[in-house]
């Protein structure tokens, strides 16, 4: 995996949400921290292409996120801070077949695959039920199921343990270190990022802070208590 | 993320979703073919009768049909002082009989079927350059989808001002659903789009924290 920011910049209604960024990610294991409104999940989805640089460039594996979209995605999963958001149709194995639409397969592949990543997170007695009947920790499974499916290179996840209670908290903070993938994930759960590989610290916008996580998460406790 | 889909195993669960949807648009073109009363109350019997054979119970169907009924009544009164009792008769029936099958249908038959019929009902369009087939499917699957989503919302908006002791105006209750309404739609766009669910189409900055 390889994501460059080249003097990356992103504005909302003329207001610059993410000041020039030049930086190069290749780490398995990335966290990303920082107060409300410092710009965590303009640059989370400025990976996957969601939000496009304003000015500057940002590739992933080499493909533009502004113009090679259907790469970028194909590679780039994405776990909405909110999964009800995430999930567009209301029954569980319909949504996630619904992710396999652009790759032309068989009622019964899809069906295969559907089954395969339900098997994989152990929710396979989900796969009937609606989405608005499941737990804060269903919903996490589930959205990461609906994305996995499509089997992207990087997995990006906007708060996952967000609103869960500690049960749920510890379910999803267990997933996320089982995956396989590459893993980008912004929180506020400092426990769950403290053994991953790089840490970034965004403060207004800026990075503040770049490197080991113990070193960055206590940049971020004292930024906290300033 | 409620649904109007109702699971089942009934007959009509079972019976091909493009054979529904035809069914229900012959229906439709039949009921505005004749203003014959009897014909029409036989229609609606019908059309009573199947959704009756299919027990989802009174409380369930009268959710489901409370709003357009309501929608129904409002227009036949208007028919009645504008065209008479005759016409108003006619519109009650019609529109009566065509909502209670196509509720019937709707419960029948889940979202993802939806897409997939009218996803492949539209590639005779697609293949002359009229529209995106994959796109109309999911634009007609997500308005379903999107119905009853819109009630809940609407819902919660007017517990609020119950809650609040607000008097509810149809300003006050309209707007801030029309407000939720839309971000939540931006929000399932950016999720469509995430996900490659549709063609790509890069979209500009959307929310940031």
């Amino acid at each position: 995996m390889d994501i460059r920011f080249e003097q990356a910049e992103a504005r909302f209604e003329g207001r610059t949400v993410l000041h020039p960024l030049t930086l190069t990610l290749t780490e398995r294991r990335i966290g990303i921290i920082g107060l409300n409104g410092s710009g965590k999940t303009t640059f989370a989805r400025m990976i996957n292409g969601l939000v496009t640089p304003a000015a500057g460039r940002v590739t992933l594996n080499g493909f533009d996120t502004a113009s090679d979209g259907e790469q970028v995605r194909s590679a780039a999963g994405f776990i909405f801070q909110n999964p009800q958001n995430q999930i567009v149709l209301p029954i569980l194995k319909e949504d996630i077949a619904l992710g396999l639409t652009s790759r032309k397969l068989s009622r019964e592949e899809k069906q295969a695959e559907v089954n395969a990543v339900l098997a994989r997170f152990g929710i396979e007695h989900l796969a009937d039920r609606r989405v608005h009947e499941l737990s804060g920790g269903e919903l996490q499974l589930a959205a990461l199921a609906s994305v996995l499916v499509t089997r992207p290179e990087i997995l990006i996840m906007d708060e996952p343990t967000n609103q869960l209670d500690l049960r749920n908290r510890a379910l999803v903070e267990k997933t996320v270190h089982s995956l396989e993938e590459n893993v980008l994930v912004i929180s506020h759960d400092l426990d769950l990022i403290a053994g991953f590989d790089r840490v970034l610290l965004f403060h207004d916008g800026r990075l503040l802070a770049d490197g080991e996580p113990p070193v960055v998460i206590d940049r971020y406790r004292t930024l906290c208590a300033a | 993320m409620k649904t109007l889909y109702v699971q089942g195993n009934t007959w009509l669960h079972r019976l091909s979703p493009g054979l529904k949807l035809g069914g229900l648009a012959v229906f439709s073109l039949l009921l505005f073919a004749t203003r014959s009363p009897v014909v029409l109350a036989a229609a609606v019997f019908l059309a009573g009768a199947i959704h009756a054979s299919m027990r989802f119970g009174v409380v369930r169907t009268w959710q489901q049909l409370r709003v357009i009924l309501l929608s129904i009544s409002i227009l036949t009164v208007f028919t009645l002082l504008l065209n008479g009792p005759a016409d108003a008769l006619a519109v009650f029936l019609r529109l009566v009989a065509l909502a209670v099958l196509a509720a019937t249908i709707t419960a029948t038959t889940s979202t993802a079927e939806f897409i997939d019929t009218i996803t492949a009902g539209a590639r005779p369009l697609e293949r002359i350059g009229l529209v995106k087939a994959a796109d109309l499917g999911l634009a007609i699957g997500l308005v379903v989808r999107f119905v009853p989503e819109v009630l809940a919302r609407y819902e919660a908006i007017r517990d609020a001002h119950r809650a609040r002791g607000l008097k509810q105006r149809p300003l006050t209750l309209a707007v801030p659903l029309i407000i939720q309404t839309l971000r939540h739609a931006d929000e399932i766009a950016a999720a469509i789009d995430a996900r490659g669910i549709r063609g790509q189409n890069n979209r500009k900055l959307g929310e940031g924290s």
